[in-house]
């Protein structure tokens, strides 16, 4: 290889782990995140009056500014006209503004090191497109001034810490649930299915399920007496996590297809709401997740043409070619946070009665240990290569 | 994706002491110092497969490549008269236990293409995370399949 190869004595590399509920940002090597900060994003539009005092006349400027609300206790604070956004849209970076705010934050307050003296690794999603690699890659060199830097698909990376190079990844994140087939170590593209039912989907039907049946959940803003009138999406935020927490404790998906008589014999779950109401879930719980598995039983959709996991997995296989389809079916992964729903593997593996069990896994925090061996170096862009051959380099070099 | 590893001339060479000279049954790479792949253990021509996975079973915690020359009895095609004759086909498997640290899983698993490329004339690839997946039935039933 050319003399342009990273080659520095101690690897030291920061990982960045991006998904739509939090960032995930760490040293390579060590065996948790440094930081997991939540991807939403607060947004307040202050209305700053700027007065030009010298000369007589008074030239009243009004401009408004956006102030960016980063990290777990300053977005869950009730602030009044607060926006909630996210810097990603379908695994994606769509916003480089807060985007670049987000990476100087947790350069700042979490690293607390100089951006120039660590090489970068970040997962993406396997459908990123060429245009936001390039800028990704320029972002990094322009502005951190990083001395290396590299991609990693997201699927990848999950499979070579299962120890496959072949594989189909079943990530059932909080956006969506995606089936990535994966064969030596490369990613099948034209291959990948996507379904938008996944964690924030459950969520929603919760919130619905609770709405119905008059049950009503009140933020703890709400509780205290202060009264802040909050924007409909900063209160949908704070509704959320107390949802998510419910989703967590009680909800869980059967065995065998949803069937209300088998489901209703099954143990209930006691479960307390913050402002103390309390109630014990039966069937219900099962019946929630159910459309993960079944689409057709969603409610108030009725008729509906979205896949089930188990199909999204079949349909991705049934993409490739004939040859890597047993080698897939043989090495099923389950990623992400909304497939640590009880059941949801048993379920998977029933669906797809392979023979080999999946393999239940959930952090992909794993990029580091990749960072951290010696001989990566040598895949690393380095800053030389890419003052040399500009952004392109990306392509080239991580696949 | 590959990770960097490469495979030493003697990976090589005992490769085709099996698969020309016959002189091994089997042969178990690790990789060096996390660098490059290297050869660990020869069985010799005589050794069965049940051997093989006892041996196999000491890495209960540990990520290895294996190669083992494996006898297969073929029909024979145009006589049904004829006995099945005994053809021996490379195997080139990873072992990566669900046991082993992650750390070694992943330096495996991403070097793992590396082999591939080297060893030349691999009748079939198996990835095993158990032991279920390296049982003789299980290499059978894949090496009946179509493909690598």
């Amino acid at each position: 290889m050319s003399g342009g190869v990273y080659g520095g004595d101690e690897v030291g590399a920061l990982v960045f782990d991006v998904g739509h509920y939090s960032f995930r940002a760490g040293y390579a090597g060590e065996d948790s995140p440094k930081a997991e900060i939540p991807t939403m994003v607060g947004v307040v539009e202050e209305h700053l009056d700027a007065m030009d005092v010298d000369g007589g006349s008074q030239l009243r400027d009004i401009t408004t500014q956006k102030k960016y609300m980063i990290d777990t206790t300053s977005i869950h604070v009730a602030r009044k006209g607060m926006e909630m956004t996210s810097f990603l849209k379908d695994g994606m970076i769509e916003d480089w503004d807060i985007f670049e705010k987000m990476m100087d934050y947790v350069f700042t307050r979490h690293i607390r090191s100089a951006p120039h003296e660590h090489p970068v690794l970040m997962s993406e999603a396997p459908w990123n497109v060429r245009g936001k690699r390039e800028r990704l890659t320029e972002l990094m060199f322009e502005k951190y001034n990083i001395p290396a830097f590299f991609l990693v698909k997201n699927a990848v990376l999950a499979a070579f810490a299962n120890g496959r190079s072949t594989g189909i990844i079943v990530d059932s994140g909080a956006s969506q649930t995606s089936a990535v087939p994966v064969h030596d170590g490369y990613v099948l593209t034209q291959a990948i299915v996507k379904s938008p039912l996944a964690g924030d989907f459950i969520t929603m039907q919760c919130k619905q399920y609770l709405e119905d049946q008059e049950i009503e959940i009140i933020p703890a803003y709400m509780i205290a007496g202060k009264v802040v009138t909050l924007t409909y999406f900063g209160y949908f935020f704070l509704l959320q996590g107390i949802i998510q927490d419910f989703q967590s404790s009680v909800l869980q998906i059967s065995d065998s297809p949803y069937d209300k008589e088998t489901v209703e014999n099954m143990p209930t779950v006691h479960y307390e709401l913050p402002h103390g109401y309390n109630l014990d879930f039966s069937s219900e719980r099962f019946q929630i997740p159910e459309a993960l598995f079944d689409p057709s039983n969603i409610k108030g959709v009725p008729g509906t043409t979205m896949m089930g996991a188990a199909q999204v997995v079949t349909t991705s296989v049934g993409m490739c070619d004939i040859d890597v389809r047993p080698s897939l079916y043989g090495s099923v992964i389950v990623t992400g946070g909304n497939s640590l729903l009880t059941g949801f593997t048993d379920r998977l593996n029933r669906d797809l009665s392979a023979k080999t069990p999946p393999v239940s896994y959930i952090s992909n925090m794993m990029t580091g240990i990749l960072a951290s061996l010696g001989t990566f170096q040598q895949m690393w862009i380095s800053k030389q290569e890419y003052d040399e051959g500009g952004k392109s380099q990306v392509e080239r070099k991580c696949p | 994706m590959a990770s960097g590893v490469t495979v030493s001339t003697e990976s090589k060479t005992a490769f085709d002491e099996v698969k020309k000279a016959k002189k091994f049954r089997y042969i178990i790479y690790y990789i060096k110092d996390e660098k490059t792949i290297d050869v660990e253990a020869k069985g010799e021509r005589d050794t069965t497969y049940e051997n093989f996975l006892s041996t196999l079973d000491q890495y209960k915690t540990e990520c290895r490549y294996c190669v083992f020359d494996f006898p297969v009895s073929v029909a024979v095609e145009g006589s049904e008269k004829k006995p099945d004759m005994t053809v021996d086909r490379l195997v080139l498997m990873s072992w990566c236990p669900d046991s082993s640290p992650v750390k070694q899983k992943m330096l495996y698993s991403s070097s793992f293409d590396a082999l591939k490329k080297a060893l030349v004339g691999v009748y079939k690839y198996i990835q095993a995370c158990d032991f279920e997946e390296v049982a003789e039935e299980a290499i059978n039933e894949s090496l009946k399949k179509g493909g690598k």
